[in-house]
């Protein structure tokens, strides 16, 4: 069974706490980041700093996410499971399994530790429309 | 507090370079670096790769192994196993392999895992091989010619990050669909039809909160004395997005969680959020039932631990409990040995605790006594309170309002505002000189009102009890934790309070050099001048008030009312008049009275004017004893604007 993810969970663990504690994220944090998630943290930052994350709910409970990349194109990740719809996550996590996330995934976290997500609600069928629009691209 | 990006990118560089001044050092010393403090010391066992990270399963060496001989260096299963994690480029550069010992200097950072496993160790960039001997030097270079096949685990992607504890997502849950339900507390009686699995009772809520997360903390009972009752307002978690300027999370009313400010036998202050409550709930009974009783807390979840720099407001409260009533235990000494409270200083920090989802785990003991720990609110007269010295001071006092206004500012929503009272009692009604007649107390939005009491404030015929609000700079404000009560306290001290009746008809301060905008007062003096142009008078339907009269089309002579659909038979006449007041008691100043009312003595002597519209048939007339709001106050040019009011 693998050591990563574990490691990953408690240092974004220990962020939110130093968050929720101190309003402040120490740098030894911060560096631990950079050593976990390697080129994808200081891209995952900037998507916080730029509340660039927003977390989709419906009625039923279903939730999403959708971030605001840097190009300015609305990427969706999952809450079930790791999955974005950037080409970089079918890159380095799908294809080459190089990466534990990618920077909207990480960035996710990040808001969610930080309190920094901004709140949307949708109906069924809009959070439905925005899923199936993913698979209508790539089909 | 933007910017996390750029600090981490200002502290890579930092770092990297310091890792190439290290590796650059190294070679060139070709000796290890003396300083030997922080240098973990491990032999790898196992290596494999988990994305590009480096895992490797270690030992931890007490010492070197090249001052150990040959012989000794055989697995010694009693030594600590470390998961050592290296980036992809550390690991290349060192090119390790099992049975290799890696010296490891700091700054390098250990991280302890949720299910207790072995530590792990990152940032390891500071990482030497150490070659034990000759020979190993030779098998270095022959092994650095073949490559070694390292196994790579396969993350799933299922496999996600869980942040919250699992209570924490039902708990957010729960308020997100506000539903506002009676407490469950039992009394001591139910409980014992229902036996709990709950130990020993503990008296130290540090020691309960420093169990937390040990084996059975949640059964770890700590009785405590509730010395406040309030609610605050709901914090908001995150902001609702708005899309196209049209919010979609809206929230309507505002909605409160019930807190209770506790304390244990050594002194210790806690705040304890309980269940959500509607502004309809009425925080009285609670206070009533429950304020001085005993509790019993389990299974608090820790929120937050508060500092006084971070939370003015609560530690304010708490000072005004300090120092406690009767003597309490000193931590670390036995029950019995004398318990000193004197030169105690007050607390610095204060636990927020808050119950887990589900169950409720506080008991209230309702049956028993008072405790003697209990302070109750000490009250004051208004005349005592102007004259404290202090700033951020919490007090408590019975007063009377005479007016209300409400800060209608657009811009800000309904659940925002701030109210301004003017309120007195008999202390400064009944004082000649020196005191102002009237004092002005501002109720934040952060300060719960319930509907009762905001109908009592409108009406103002009942004396009102503010609880703990805050003294300061001259103003009386209620903010968070202030308590607006109707009934009286059971118990309060009070301190030489003239809680008697007003007799007779509140009387304000006359306007003078002193006065100060944003207060009311009572006027007197000749009017000057009447501002033509805007004054005018309309009708209103006496039925329900509405200012929009139309022309009956039947009959053009009479007044209809659209929303009461109805003939108007007796219009009540409102009108707004603007005139210019000489008055003696601030004689420097232009002083412009605005009126909108419909019935008072000022009105009715400038009715006159209103008939004929003529200025002269009102000029010189004497106008007494007018109680306004001041609006504004400027110097150059000097000027009073005020508008009439009528007190509660």
């Amino acid at each position: 069974d693998s050591t990563l993810p574990a490691v990953a969970e408690e240092l974004l663990r220990e962020i939110k706490k130093a968050f929720q504690e101190t309003s402040h994220v120490p740098d030894e944090l911060l560096l631990g980041l950079k050593f976990i998630f390697g080129p994808c943290a200081v891209p995952a930052l900037d998507l916080v700093d730029q509340r660039s994350v927003t977390r989709v709910r419906s009625p039923s409970g279903r939730t999403l996410y959708q971030v605001l990349g840097s190009s300015g194109k609305l990427y969706t990740c999952y809450s079930s499971c790791h999955f974005c719809t950037c080409p970089a996550f079918g890159f380095s996590v799908l294809q080459k399994s190089e990466s534990l996330l990618c920077k909207h995934i990480l960035a996710v976290y990040l808001s969610q530790a930080m309190g920094a997500c901004q709140e949307l609600s949708v109906s069924e069928e809009q959070l439905t429309n925005i899923l199936l629009a993913e698979e209508e691209d790539e089909g | 507090r933007g910017g996390l990006a750029e600090r981490l990118c200002r502290l890579q560089n930092r770092e990297r370079s310091a890792i190439s001044f290290w590796r650059h050092q190294c070679i060139s010393d070709d000796n290890i670096p003396s300083d030997k403090s922080g240098v973990l010391i491990v032999r790898i066992l196992e290596i494999f790769e988990e994305c590009t990270i480096h895992v490797t399963i270690c030992q931890q060496l007490e010492q070197s192994p090249d001052t150990l001989s040959p012989e000794d260096a055989v697995i010694n299963a009693e030594e600590p196993i470390l998961k050592v994690l290296f980036t992809r480029e550390t690991a290349a550069h060192l090119k390790s392999r099992p049975q290799d010992v890696i010296h490891i200097y700091p700054p390098w950072q250990k991280l302890l895992l949720q299910n207790g496993d072995v530590p792990v160790i990152m940032n390891t960039y500071f990482s030497q091989k150490v070659l034990l001997s000759e020979h190993s030097e030779a098998r270095e270079k022959t092994h650095g010619l073949t490559k070694m096949l390292i196994r790579k685990n396969i993350i799933s992607l299922a496999q996600t990050f869980r942040l919250d504890d699992l209570d924490d997502e039902l708990q957010r849950e729960s308020s997100d669909n506000q539903i506002a339900c009676a407490p469950q507390i039992h009394n001591n009686r139910d409980s014992k039809q229902h036996p709990s699995a709950l130990s020993a009772v503990n008296d130290s809520l540090l020691e309960m909160v420093e169990s937390q997360g040990a084996v059975g903390w949640r059964e770890v009972q700590v009785r405590v004395v509730i010395q406040r009752v309030y609610s605050l307002p709901a914090r908001e978690g995150c902001r609702s997005h708005i899309q196209g300027n049209k919010p979609l999370l809206s929230n309507g009313g505002m909605f409160c969680r019930l807190c209770l400010l506790v304390q244990d036998a050594y002194g210790m202050f806690s705040e304890v959020q309980l269940q959500s409550l509607s502004s309809t709930d009425d925080i009285e009974q609670y206070c009533r039932k429950w304020e001085g009783k005993f509790c019993c807390l389990a299974g608090m979840k820790i929120l937050q631990r508060t500092t006084r720099g971070r939370a003015l407001g609560l530690f304010s409260l708490i000072d005004s409990l300090w120092p406690p009533v009767v003597p309490v235990k000193v931590p670390g000494q036995s029950q019995d040995s004398e318990m000193m409270t004197a030169n105690l200083p007050p607390p610095s920090f204060c636990y927020i605790l808050t119950v887990q989802s589900g169950e409720i785990h506080v008991e209230v003991d309702e049956e028993e006594q008072i405790s003697n720990l209990y302070q109750p609110p000490a009250v004051h007269g208004l005349k005592e309170i102007l004259r404290i010295d202090g700033c951020n001071e919490r007090c408590s006092f019975w007063a009377q309002v005479v007016y209300l206004r409400q800060q209608t500012k657009h811009s800000v929503p309904t659940d925002q505002r701030e109210i301004l009272l003017f309120v007195t009692d008999s202390t400064l009604q009944n004082v000649v000189h020196g005191i102002p007649k009237v004092v002005a107390v501002s109720v934040t939005a952060s300060c719960v009102l319930s509907t009762e009491i905001m109908e009592a404030l409108s009406v103002g015929s009942r004396p009102v009890f503010f609880r703990d609000a805050l003294w300061g700079n001259g103003r009386i404000i209620c903010v968070e934790r202030t308590v607006l009560l109707l009934q009286k306290p059971l118990l309060c001290s009070a301190a030489g309070a003239d809680l008697s009746e007003l007799t007779g008809p509140v009387r304000l301060d006359e306007l003078d050099s002193t006065t100060q905008a944003s207060s009311i007062c009572a006027l007197r003096g000749t009017v000057v001048g009447v501002n033509e142009s805007t004054a005018f008078s309309w009708p209103t339907c006496d039925r329900c008030g509405n200012g929009k009269l139309e022309l009956c089309p039947q009959d053009r002579e009479l007044l209809y009312c659209n929303q009461c659909s109805d003939i108007v038979t007796t219009p009540v006449l409102k009108m707004q008049l603007e005139v210019f007041l000489s008055c003696p008691s601030r004689s420097q100043s232009t002083v412009r009275v605005k009126n909108r009312m419909s019935r008072t003595v000022f009105l009715l002597t400038m009715l006159l004017f209103l008939q004929t519209y003529e200025v002269q048939s009102v000029l010189g007339k004497e106008v007494g004893l007018l109680n306004c709001y001041i609006q504004s106050l400027t110097t150059h040019p000097n000027c009073v604007a005020l508008e009439e009011i009528v007190l509660l």
